[in-house]
Protein backbone atom coordinates (compact mmCIF):
# COMPACT_ATOMS: atom_id res chain seq x y z
CA UNK A 1 0.00 0.00 0.00
CA UNK A 2 1.00 3.32 -0.70
CA UNK A 3 2.14 5.88 2.15
CA UNK A 4 -0.58 8.22 3.02
CA UNK A 5 0.17 11.74 2.60
CA UNK A 6 1.62 14.37 4.79
CA UNK A 7 -1.35 15.93 5.42
CA UNK A 8 -3.36 12.27 6.08
CA UNK A 9 -0.53 11.83 9.09
CA UNK A 10 -1.36 15.28 10.15
CA UNK A 11 -4.70 14.71 10.56
CA UNK A 12 -4.07 12.28 12.44
CA UNK A 13 -2.67 13.70 15.35
CA UNK A 14 -5.58 16.33 15.30
CA UNK A 15 -8.59 13.72 14.58
CA UNK A 16 -8.00 10.68 14.38
CA UNK A 17 -11.45 10.00 13.50
CA UNK A 18 -11.34 11.74 10.25
CA UNK A 19 -8.72 9.72 8.80
CA UNK A 20 -9.21 6.30 6.84
CA UNK A 21 -9.21 3.06 8.82
CA UNK A 22 -7.01 1.76 6.10
CA UNK A 23 -4.63 4.83 6.31
CA UNK A 24 -4.42 4.14 10.16
CA UNK A 25 -3.54 0.80 10.43
CA UNK A 26 -0.68 1.09 7.16
CA UNK A 27 0.38 3.83 9.72
CA UNK A 28 0.29 1.53 12.97
CA UNK A 29 2.96 -0.82 11.21
CA UNK A 30 5.09 1.45 8.72
CA UNK A 31 8.14 2.80 10.45
CA UNK A 32 8.68 5.19 7.53
CA UNK A 33 5.01 6.27 8.23
CA UNK A 34 5.57 6.48 12.01
CA UNK A 35 8.66 8.50 11.49
CA UNK A 36 6.86 11.00 9.44
CA UNK A 37 4.66 11.13 11.69
CA UNK A 38 6.77 12.04 15.07
CA UNK A 39 8.29 14.53 13.08
CA UNK A 40 4.66 16.04 12.19
CA UNK A 41 4.07 16.08 15.91
CA UNK A 42 7.44 17.29 16.66
CA UNK A 43 6.80 20.81 14.25
CA UNK A 44 2.70 20.96 15.60
CA UNK A 45 4.07 21.04 18.87
CA UNK A 46 6.52 23.42 18.49
CA UNK A 47 4.33 26.15 16.30
CA UNK A 48 1.26 25.52 18.83
CA UNK A 49 3.82 26.56 21.32
CA UNK A 50 5.12 29.21 19.64
CA UNK A 51 1.71 31.10 18.36
CA UNK A 52 0.60 30.04 21.75
CA UNK A 53 3.18 32.27 23.61
CA UNK A 54 2.25 34.94 21.15
CA UNK A 55 -1.20 34.98 21.97
CA UNK A 56 -0.82 33.96 25.78
CA UNK A 57 -3.02 36.85 27.06
CA UNK A 58 -5.84 36.36 24.49
CA UNK A 59 -7.24 33.36 24.47
CA UNK A 60 -10.97 32.74 24.39
CA UNK A 61 -10.62 31.02 28.03
CA UNK A 62 -9.28 34.33 29.17
CA UNK A 63 -12.14 36.34 27.99
CA UNK A 64 -14.52 37.88 30.84
CA UNK A 65 -18.19 39.09 29.64
CA UNK A 66 -17.27 42.35 30.78
CA UNK A 67 -14.66 42.01 28.03
CA UNK A 68 -17.08 41.56 25.70
CA UNK A 69 -19.35 44.14 26.90
CA UNK A 70 -16.76 46.64 26.50
CA UNK A 71 -15.87 45.45 22.50
CA UNK A 72 -19.73 45.40 21.89
CA UNK A 73 -19.51 49.17 23.41
CA UNK A 74 -17.15 50.14 21.36
CA UNK A 75 -18.27 48.47 18.63
CA UNK A 76 -21.81 50.43 19.08
CA UNK A 77 -19.85 54.16 19.49
CA UNK A 78 -18.00 52.74 15.88
CA UNK A 79 -21.15 52.38 14.22
CA UNK A 80 -22.79 55.27 15.28
CA UNK A 81 -19.99 57.42 14.20
CA UNK A 82 -19.87 56.05 11.00
CA UNK A 83 -23.27 56.47 10.46
CA UNK A 84 -23.00 59.96 11.23
CA UNK A 85 -25.17 60.09 14.30
CA UNK A 86 -24.54 61.97 16.95
CA UNK A 87 -21.44 61.79 18.16
CA UNK A 88 -20.77 60.63 21.68
CA UNK A 89 -18.01 63.03 23.80
CA UNK A 90 -15.04 61.79 24.31
CA UNK A 91 -15.52 60.05 27.97
CA UNK A 92 -13.58 57.53 29.97
CA UNK A 93 -15.75 54.68 30.06
CA UNK A 94 -16.15 52.21 32.86
CA UNK A 95 -13.41 50.40 31.17
CA UNK A 96 -11.12 52.62 30.96
CA UNK A 97 -11.42 53.09 26.91
CA UNK A 98 -11.82 56.75 25.35
CA UNK A 99 -13.49 56.42 22.06
CA UNK A 100 -11.28 58.85 19.11
CA UNK A 101 -11.41 59.11 15.85
CA UNK A 102 -8.72 58.60 13.69
CA UNK A 103 -8.08 56.42 10.53
CA UNK A 104 -11.07 56.12 7.90
CA UNK A 105 -11.49 52.42 9.54
CA UNK A 106 -13.15 53.92 12.24
CA UNK A 107 -12.15 54.47 15.62
CA UNK A 108 -8.97 53.81 17.58
CA UNK A 109 -9.35 53.02 20.95
CA UNK A 110 -7.52 55.12 23.62
CA UNK A 111 -7.00 53.38 26.84
CA UNK A 112 -7.35 55.87 29.39
CA UNK A 113 -4.18 56.16 31.13
CA UNK A 114 -5.09 55.57 35.03
CA UNK A 115 -2.48 52.53 34.65
CA UNK A 116 -0.43 51.57 37.45
CA UNK A 117 3.08 52.03 36.97
CA UNK A 118 4.05 48.51 36.40
CA UNK A 119 1.61 48.61 33.55
CA UNK A 120 3.05 51.81 32.13
CA UNK A 121 6.40 50.23 31.89
CA UNK A 122 5.03 47.23 30.10
CA UNK A 123 3.58 49.98 27.53
CA UNK A 124 6.43 51.78 27.26
CA UNK A 125 8.58 48.43 26.56
CA UNK A 126 6.19 48.68 23.21
CA UNK A 127 6.94 52.41 22.65
CA UNK A 128 9.87 53.74 20.44
CA UNK A 129 10.45 56.14 22.95
CA UNK A 130 11.64 52.79 24.92
CA UNK A 131 14.80 53.40 22.64
CA UNK A 132 15.94 56.03 24.88
CA UNK A 133 14.16 55.91 27.85
CA UNK A 134 15.09 51.76 28.27
CA UNK A 135 16.36 48.51 26.53
CA UNK A 136 13.46 47.51 24.50
CA UNK A 137 13.43 49.64 21.60
CA UNK A 138 17.30 49.08 21.64
CA UNK A 139 16.85 45.75 21.50
CA UNK A 140 13.63 44.85 19.45
CA UNK A 141 14.88 45.84 16.37
CA UNK A 142 11.93 46.27 13.61
CA UNK A 143 9.82 48.23 15.48
CA UNK A 144 11.69 50.54 17.29
CA UNK A 145 13.82 51.62 15.14
CA UNK A 146 11.22 52.23 12.56
CA UNK A 147 11.20 55.29 14.42
CA UNK A 148 14.23 56.17 13.37
CA UNK A 149 15.23 54.25 10.32
CA UNK A 150 13.96 56.33 7.64
CA UNK A 151 14.92 59.65 8.88
CA UNK A 152 18.27 61.34 9.54
CA UNK A 153 19.76 58.95 12.01
CA UNK A 154 23.15 58.40 10.09
CA UNK A 155 26.11 59.36 12.26
CA UNK A 156 23.73 60.26 15.16
CA UNK A 157 25.05 62.56 17.34
CA UNK A 158 21.97 64.23 19.01
CA UNK A 159 18.64 63.23 20.20
CA UNK A 160 15.69 65.37 19.24
CA UNK A 161 11.90 64.96 20.11
CA UNK A 162 9.24 65.04 17.75
CA UNK A 163 6.44 65.51 18.97
CA UNK A 164 3.05 63.44 17.85
CA UNK A 165 -0.49 63.67 18.43
CA UNK A 166 -1.96 60.51 19.45
CA UNK A 167 -4.44 60.63 16.61
CA UNK A 168 -1.38 60.73 14.27
CA UNK A 169 0.74 58.03 15.72
CA UNK A 170 -1.05 55.76 14.27
CA UNK A 171 -0.74 56.74 10.90
CA UNK A 172 3.21 57.06 10.72
CA UNK A 173 4.04 54.52 7.51
CA UNK A 174 6.55 51.75 8.19
CA UNK A 175 10.13 52.08 6.36
CA UNK A 176 8.64 48.92 4.28
CA UNK A 177 5.64 50.87 2.79
CA UNK A 178 8.48 52.24 0.60
CA UNK A 179 10.24 49.69 -0.28
CA UNK A 180 12.21 46.42 1.02
CA UNK A 181 14.00 46.13 4.26
CA UNK A 182 15.81 43.15 4.67
CA UNK A 183 17.45 41.90 8.43
CA UNK A 184 20.43 41.18 7.86
CA UNK A 185 21.14 40.73 11.72
CA UNK A 186 18.03 40.85 13.76
CA UNK A 187 18.03 41.69 17.10
CA UNK A 188 19.27 38.70 19.66
CA UNK A 189 18.74 40.02 23.38
CA UNK A 190 19.86 38.27 25.84
CA UNK A 191 20.83 38.19 29.59
CA UNK A 192 23.94 37.89 31.51
CA UNK A 193 25.17 37.28 34.18
CA UNK A 194 27.65 40.39 35.26
CA UNK A 195 29.15 43.48 33.79
CA UNK A 196 32.28 41.57 32.74
CA UNK A 197 29.80 39.65 30.54
CA UNK A 198 28.13 42.74 29.15
CA UNK A 199 31.51 43.80 28.04
CA UNK A 200 32.53 41.15 26.35
CA UNK A 201 29.56 40.63 24.53
CA UNK A 202 29.15 43.75 23.09
CA UNK A 203 32.43 45.92 23.92
CA UNK A 204 30.82 48.41 25.67
CA UNK A 205 31.69 49.09 29.30
CA UNK A 206 28.70 49.19 31.40
CA UNK A 207 28.56 52.71 33.64
CA UNK A 208 28.62 52.71 37.35
CA UNK A 209 25.70 54.42 39.16
CA UNK A 210 27.05 56.66 41.85
CA UNK A 211 24.59 56.31 44.18
CA UNK A 212 20.94 55.07 43.69
CA UNK A 213 17.82 56.93 44.01
CA UNK A 214 16.19 56.30 46.94
CA UNK A 215 13.76 52.90 47.46
CA UNK A 216 16.34 51.43 44.83
CA UNK A 217 18.20 48.39 45.78
CA UNK A 218 19.77 45.36 45.03
CA UNK A 219 22.26 44.50 42.35
CA UNK A 220 21.45 45.10 38.45
CA UNK A 221 20.47 42.08 35.93
CA UNK A 222 22.26 42.80 32.67
CA UNK A 223 20.92 42.84 29.33
CA UNK A 224 22.97 42.72 25.93
CA UNK A 225 21.84 43.10 22.49
CA UNK A 226 23.82 42.54 19.42
CA UNK A 227 24.57 44.78 16.47
CA UNK A 228 21.37 44.92 14.64
CA UNK A 229 21.31 45.90 10.68
CA UNK A 230 19.00 46.04 8.03
CA UNK A 231 19.06 46.66 4.06
CA UNK A 232 16.45 49.37 2.95
CA UNK A 233 15.97 49.22 -1.36
CA UNK A 234 13.86 52.09 -2.06
CA UNK A 235 11.04 50.48 -4.99
CA UNK A 236 9.05 53.41 -6.29
CA UNK A 237 6.35 51.42 -7.01
CA UNK A 238 5.29 50.87 -3.00
CA UNK A 239 5.93 54.56 -2.39
CA UNK A 240 3.74 55.37 -4.95
CA UNK A 241 0.96 53.08 -3.66
CA UNK A 242 1.44 54.61 -0.23
CA UNK A 243 0.74 57.70 -1.67
CA UNK A 244 -2.82 56.53 -1.28
CA UNK A 245 -3.38 57.48 -5.39
CA UNK A 246 -2.54 60.90 -4.77
CA UNK A 247 -0.68 63.36 -6.37
CA UNK A 248 2.86 62.98 -5.75
CA UNK A 249 6.19 63.91 -7.25
CA UNK A 250 8.22 61.53 -9.33
CA UNK A 251 10.81 60.36 -7.42
CA UNK A 252 14.82 61.87 -8.63
CA UNK A 253 16.72 59.65 -10.78
CA UNK A 254 18.64 56.96 -9.63
CA UNK A 255 16.31 56.78 -6.32
CA UNK A 256 14.20 53.69 -7.32
CA UNK A 257 16.32 50.35 -6.41
CA UNK A 258 18.68 52.58 -4.40
CA UNK A 259 19.65 50.71 -1.28
CA UNK A 260 20.75 51.45 2.29
CA UNK A 261 21.87 49.93 5.04
CA UNK A 262 21.58 50.48 8.48
CA UNK A 263 22.65 49.27 11.99
CA UNK A 264 22.76 49.80 15.74
CA UNK A 265 24.27 48.27 18.34
CA UNK A 266 25.51 46.04 20.04
CA UNK A 267 23.95 47.72 23.00
CA UNK A 268 23.78 47.13 26.93
CA UNK A 269 21.32 47.54 29.43
CA UNK A 270 21.29 47.17 33.68
CA UNK A 271 17.93 47.02 34.79
CA UNK A 272 17.27 47.35 38.90
CA UNK A 273 13.90 45.58 39.54
CA UNK A 274 11.77 46.67 42.32
CA UNK A 275 9.88 43.79 44.69
CA UNK A 276 7.29 43.05 41.86
CA UNK A 277 9.31 42.81 39.56
CA UNK A 278 8.63 46.19 37.88
CA UNK A 279 11.71 48.18 36.42
CA UNK A 280 12.80 50.97 38.78
CA UNK A 281 15.76 51.64 36.90
CA UNK A 282 17.27 51.16 33.52
CA UNK A 283 20.59 52.52 32.56
CA UNK A 284 21.29 51.63 29.39
CA UNK A 285 24.18 52.48 26.40
CA UNK A 286 23.95 51.33 23.15
CA UNK A 287 25.97 52.03 20.10
CA UNK A 288 24.25 54.71 18.04
CA UNK A 289 22.28 54.12 14.45
CA UNK A 290 23.79 54.55 11.37
CA UNK A 291 23.34 54.72 7.81
CA UNK A 292 25.12 53.73 4.64
CA UNK A 293 24.08 54.43 0.95
CA UNK A 294 25.55 52.71 -2.33
CA UNK A 295 24.93 56.17 -4.42
CA UNK A 296 22.19 57.81 -4.06
CA UNK A 297 22.44 60.64 -0.94
CA UNK A 298 20.17 59.85 2.19
CA UNK A 299 19.21 63.35 1.76
CA UNK A 300 17.30 62.71 -1.58
CA UNK A 301 15.69 59.65 -0.20
CA UNK A 302 14.16 61.73 3.12
CA UNK A 303 13.44 64.89 1.17
CA UNK A 304 11.85 62.86 -1.24
CA UNK A 305 9.67 60.49 1.26
CA UNK A 306 8.78 63.58 3.23
CA UNK A 307 7.38 65.28 0.49
CA UNK A 308 4.99 62.48 -0.46
CA UNK A 309 1.59 62.11 1.01
CA UNK A 310 1.34 59.83 4.08
CA UNK A 311 3.03 61.41 6.35
CA UNK A 312 1.29 63.65 9.31
CA UNK A 313 1.85 67.05 8.69
CA UNK A 314 2.73 68.31 11.75
CA UNK A 315 5.52 65.26 11.44
CA UNK A 316 6.93 66.23 8.34
CA UNK A 317 7.20 69.92 9.59
CA UNK A 318 9.57 68.57 12.43
CA UNK A 319 11.71 66.59 10.45
CA UNK A 320 12.26 69.10 7.77
CA UNK A 321 13.68 71.36 10.16
CA UNK A 322 16.32 69.14 11.28
CA UNK A 323 19.38 70.42 9.68
CA UNK A 324 20.59 68.20 6.64
CA UNK A 325 23.80 67.13 7.94
CA UNK A 326 22.53 63.72 9.06
CA UNK A 327 23.75 63.59 12.70
CA UNK A 328 19.91 63.67 14.79
CA UNK A 329 18.26 61.32 15.69
CA UNK A 330 14.41 61.53 16.05
CA UNK A 331 12.47 60.45 19.27
CA UNK A 332 9.26 60.00 18.72
CA UNK A 333 6.70 61.30 21.56
CA UNK A 334 3.21 61.23 22.09
CA UNK A 335 1.91 64.66 22.90
CA UNK A 336 -0.59 63.29 25.39
CA UNK A 337 1.66 61.13 27.37
CA UNK A 338 5.62 62.48 27.80
CA UNK A 339 7.16 66.13 27.50
CA UNK A 340 10.59 66.79 26.60
CA UNK A 341 12.92 69.01 28.17
CA UNK A 342 16.10 70.00 26.75
CA UNK A 343 19.07 69.65 29.71
CA UNK A 344 22.91 68.27 29.78
CA UNK A 345 24.70 65.88 31.52
CA UNK A 346 28.27 66.81 32.08
CA UNK A 347 27.88 69.48 29.41
CA UNK A 348 26.86 66.91 26.18
CA UNK A 349 23.17 68.47 25.35
CA UNK A 350 20.68 65.91 26.54
CA UNK A 351 16.76 65.09 26.44
CA UNK A 352 14.79 64.70 29.32
CA UNK A 353 11.86 62.47 28.77
CA UNK A 354 8.82 63.55 31.68
CA UNK A 355 5.77 61.16 31.88
CA UNK A 356 2.51 63.09 32.31
CA UNK A 357 1.39 61.30 34.70
CA UNK A 358 5.26 60.97 36.66
CA UNK A 359 5.17 56.95 36.56
CA UNK A 360 7.69 57.14 34.51
CA UNK A 361 11.03 59.47 33.10
CA UNK A 362 14.38 59.38 31.49
CA UNK A 363 17.51 61.04 30.14
CA UNK A 364 18.87 60.49 26.97
CA UNK A 365 22.08 61.79 25.16
CA UNK A 366 24.84 60.74 22.70
CA UNK A 367 28.18 60.38 23.48
CA UNK A 368 31.13 59.72 21.11
CA UNK A 369 28.82 58.10 19.25
CA UNK A 370 26.90 55.38 21.76
CA UNK A 371 23.39 56.33 23.01
CA UNK A 372 23.35 56.53 26.82
CA UNK A 373 19.46 56.99 28.37
CA UNK A 374 18.42 55.99 32.41
CA UNK A 375 15.34 56.09 33.27
CA UNK A 376 13.02 54.64 35.49
CA UNK A 377 10.14 54.52 37.85
CA UNK A 378 11.54 57.39 39.76
CA UNK A 379 11.35 61.48 39.76
CA UNK A 380 12.72 63.45 36.86
CA UNK A 381 15.45 65.08 39.24
CA UNK A 382 16.69 61.71 40.40
CA UNK A 383 16.84 60.21 36.92
CA UNK A 384 19.04 63.51 36.30
CA UNK A 385 21.19 63.33 39.35
CA UNK A 386 21.53 59.21 38.59
CA UNK A 387 22.51 60.51 35.09
CA UNK A 388 25.36 62.93 35.97
CA UNK A 389 26.43 60.81 38.50
CA UNK A 390 27.55 57.62 36.55
CA UNK A 391 30.73 56.81 36.09
CA UNK B 1 -29.42 49.54 16.01
CA UNK B 2 -27.42 51.90 13.74
CA UNK B 3 -29.41 51.81 10.32
CA UNK B 4 -27.68 50.01 7.55
CA UNK B 5 -26.10 47.25 10.35
CA UNK B 6 -27.34 43.68 10.24
CA UNK B 7 -29.95 42.99 12.94
CA UNK B 8 -28.38 39.78 14.19
CA UNK B 9 -24.83 41.69 14.90
CA UNK B 10 -25.08 42.22 18.21
CA UNK B 11 -25.76 38.16 18.95
CA UNK B 12 -23.26 37.06 16.51
CA UNK B 13 -20.28 39.70 18.37
CA UNK B 14 -21.39 37.98 21.24
CA UNK B 15 -20.65 34.59 20.56
CA UNK B 16 -17.60 35.04 18.02
CA UNK B 17 -16.36 38.21 19.73
CA UNK B 18 -13.15 36.08 21.99
CA UNK B 19 -12.86 33.59 19.19
CA UNK B 20 -12.25 36.80 16.48
CA UNK B 21 -9.85 38.12 18.90
CA UNK B 22 -7.96 35.12 19.88
CA UNK B 23 -7.41 34.43 16.57
CA UNK B 24 -5.85 38.07 15.75
CA UNK B 25 -3.45 37.16 18.66
CA UNK B 26 -2.03 34.68 17.22
CA UNK B 27 -0.90 36.59 14.55
CA UNK B 28 -0.08 39.94 16.18
CA UNK B 29 1.03 38.76 19.66
CA UNK B 30 -1.03 41.32 21.37
CA UNK B 31 -4.53 41.13 22.56
CA UNK B 32 -5.25 45.17 22.41
CA UNK B 33 -4.21 45.06 18.52
CA UNK B 34 -6.37 42.20 17.98
CA UNK B 35 -9.28 44.24 19.81
CA UNK B 36 -8.38 46.20 17.15
CA UNK B 37 -8.37 44.04 14.81
CA UNK B 38 -11.69 42.36 15.84
CA UNK B 39 -13.42 45.82 15.71
CA UNK B 40 -12.41 46.46 12.03
CA UNK B 41 -13.69 42.66 11.29
CA UNK B 42 -17.12 43.29 12.80
CA UNK B 43 -17.31 46.90 11.17
CA UNK B 44 -17.26 45.47 8.36
CA UNK B 45 -19.43 41.93 9.19
CA UNK B 46 -21.70 44.18 10.20
CA UNK B 47 -22.53 46.13 7.12
CA UNK B 48 -22.32 42.63 5.32
CA UNK B 49 -24.83 40.46 4.07
CA UNK B 50 -22.79 37.36 4.91
CA UNK B 51 -25.37 34.31 5.77
CA UNK B 52 -25.49 33.53 9.86
CA UNK B 53 -24.54 29.82 9.47
CA UNK B 54 -21.52 30.80 7.92
CA UNK B 55 -20.95 33.77 10.38
CA UNK B 56 -18.11 32.18 12.50
CA UNK B 57 -16.25 31.15 9.45
CA UNK B 58 -16.05 33.98 7.88
CA UNK B 59 -15.21 35.94 10.82
CA UNK B 60 -12.41 33.77 11.98
CA UNK B 61 -10.67 33.86 8.05
CA UNK B 62 -11.28 38.38 8.27
CA UNK B 63 -9.78 37.93 11.33
CA UNK B 64 -6.85 36.21 9.92
CA UNK B 65 -6.80 38.03 6.54
CA UNK B 66 -6.78 41.20 8.75
CA UNK B 67 -4.23 40.50 11.42
CA UNK B 68 -1.46 39.37 8.42
CA UNK B 69 -2.35 42.47 6.82
CA UNK B 70 -1.51 44.48 9.83
CA UNK B 71 1.62 42.61 9.80
CA UNK B 72 2.56 43.44 6.22
CA UNK B 73 1.64 46.32 5.69
CA UNK B 74 3.57 47.16 9.01
CA UNK B 75 1.21 49.12 10.96
CA UNK B 76 2.58 51.33 13.87
CA UNK B 77 2.22 48.52 16.73
CA UNK B 78 4.75 49.57 18.97
CA UNK B 79 2.51 53.01 19.11
CA UNK B 80 -0.46 51.97 18.97
CA UNK B 81 0.24 49.65 21.99
CA UNK B 82 2.06 52.76 23.81
CA UNK B 83 -1.18 54.36 22.97
CA UNK B 84 -3.19 51.54 24.40
CA UNK B 85 -1.46 50.44 27.32
CA UNK B 86 -0.98 46.85 27.99
CA UNK B 87 -2.03 44.64 31.20
CA UNK B 88 0.21 41.04 29.83
CA UNK B 89 1.83 40.30 33.13
CA UNK B 90 5.76 39.81 32.89
CA UNK B 91 7.14 39.47 36.04
CA UNK B 92 11.07 41.07 35.36
CA UNK B 93 11.98 43.25 33.05
CA UNK B 94 14.18 40.80 31.07
CA UNK B 95 11.68 38.15 30.82
CA UNK B 96 9.63 41.34 28.69
CA UNK B 97 12.21 42.08 26.43
CA UNK B 98 13.02 38.28 26.06
CA UNK B 99 9.01 37.54 24.81
CA UNK B 100 8.61 40.43 23.44
CA UNK B 101 11.72 39.25 21.18
CA UNK B 102 10.35 35.77 20.71
CA UNK B 103 6.24 37.37 19.61
CA UNK B 104 8.82 39.39 17.25
CA UNK B 105 10.56 36.31 15.69
CA UNK B 106 7.21 34.41 15.27
CA UNK B 107 5.30 37.10 13.74
CA UNK B 108 8.53 37.75 11.19
CA UNK B 109 8.26 33.74 10.60
CA UNK B 110 4.52 34.20 9.97
CA UNK B 111 4.95 37.05 7.50
CA UNK B 112 7.23 34.73 5.21
CA UNK B 113 4.41 32.07 5.03
CA UNK B 114 2.16 32.30 1.67
CA UNK B 115 -0.90 33.66 2.59
CA UNK B 116 -3.22 30.41 2.61
CA UNK B 117 -1.20 28.56 4.58
CA UNK B 118 -0.49 30.78 7.42
CA UNK B 119 -4.75 31.26 7.92
CA UNK B 120 -5.09 27.99 7.38
CA UNK B 121 -2.63 27.23 10.36
CA UNK B 122 -3.52 29.96 12.30
CA UNK B 123 -7.43 28.85 12.36
CA UNK B 124 -6.22 25.44 13.08
CA UNK B 125 -4.22 26.03 16.13
CA UNK B 126 -7.15 28.72 17.19
CA UNK B 127 -9.03 25.34 17.46
CA UNK B 128 -11.34 25.04 14.57
CA UNK B 129 -11.92 21.56 13.19
CA UNK B 130 -10.61 20.34 9.38
CA UNK B 131 -14.32 20.42 8.58
CA UNK B 132 -14.18 24.46 10.11
CA UNK B 133 -11.31 25.26 8.16
CA UNK B 134 -11.96 23.35 5.21
CA UNK B 135 -15.15 25.04 4.67
CA UNK B 136 -13.87 28.62 5.93
CA UNK B 137 -10.78 28.41 3.06
CA UNK B 138 -12.60 26.57 0.48
CA UNK B 139 -10.35 23.68 0.70
CA UNK B 140 -11.14 20.19 0.89
CA UNK B 141 -10.55 18.29 4.43
CA UNK B 142 -7.66 16.60 3.12
CA UNK B 143 -5.63 19.29 1.78
CA UNK B 144 -6.18 21.15 4.74
CA UNK B 145 -3.48 18.88 6.73
CA UNK B 146 -1.12 19.41 3.73
CA UNK B 147 -1.83 22.97 4.10
CA UNK B 148 -1.13 23.08 7.78
CA UNK B 149 1.69 20.63 7.65
CA UNK B 150 3.60 22.54 5.10
CA UNK B 151 2.79 25.84 6.76
CA UNK B 152 4.21 23.94 10.27
CA UNK B 153 7.08 22.84 8.52
CA UNK B 154 8.00 26.20 7.01
CA UNK B 155 7.53 28.03 10.37
CA UNK B 156 9.73 25.70 12.17
CA UNK B 157 12.12 26.24 9.70
CA UNK B 158 12.01 30.42 9.73
CA UNK B 159 12.03 29.85 13.66
CA UNK B 160 14.76 27.75 13.93
CA UNK B 161 17.23 30.10 11.37
CA UNK B 162 16.23 33.37 13.33
CA UNK B 163 16.79 31.35 16.94
CA UNK B 164 18.63 33.41 19.68
CA UNK B 165 21.85 31.96 20.19
CA UNK B 166 21.92 31.32 23.72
Amino acid sequence: MRHPTDGTLRRLLDEPAGVAAADRAHVADCRTCLSALAAAREDALLVGTALQTSASSASSASFASSDVDAGWSRLSDALAEEAGAKVLPVRAQSNGVLPLRAQSVGVLPIRAQSKGRAERWRAALRSPVIAVVGVAAIVTGASAAAAGDWFPIFRAERVAPITVDPADLGKLPELDAYGDVRFIEPADVRKVPNAAAARAATGLTAPRVGELPRGVVGEPGFLVVNQVSAQFTFDARKAAAAAGGTAHPAPPAGLDGSEFRMTAGPGLAQVWNEARGVPALVVARVVAPKAYSTGVPFETARDYLLSLPGLPSSVAKQLRAFTGDGTTLPMIVNSDEEATASTDVHGVPATLLTDRGNALNGVVWIEDGVINAVGGSIGADEVLSVARGLR
Amino acid sequence: MVAGVRPDLEQVFRSAYPRVVAVAARVLGSRYEAEDVAQEVFLTFGRSSVPAAEAAGWLSVAAAHTALNHLRTGRRRASREAISGTAEVAPDIADAVVTLEERRRVRAALATLPRKQAVALVLRHSGLSYAEVAAALDLSPGSVGTTVRRAESALRKELNRHAPSD
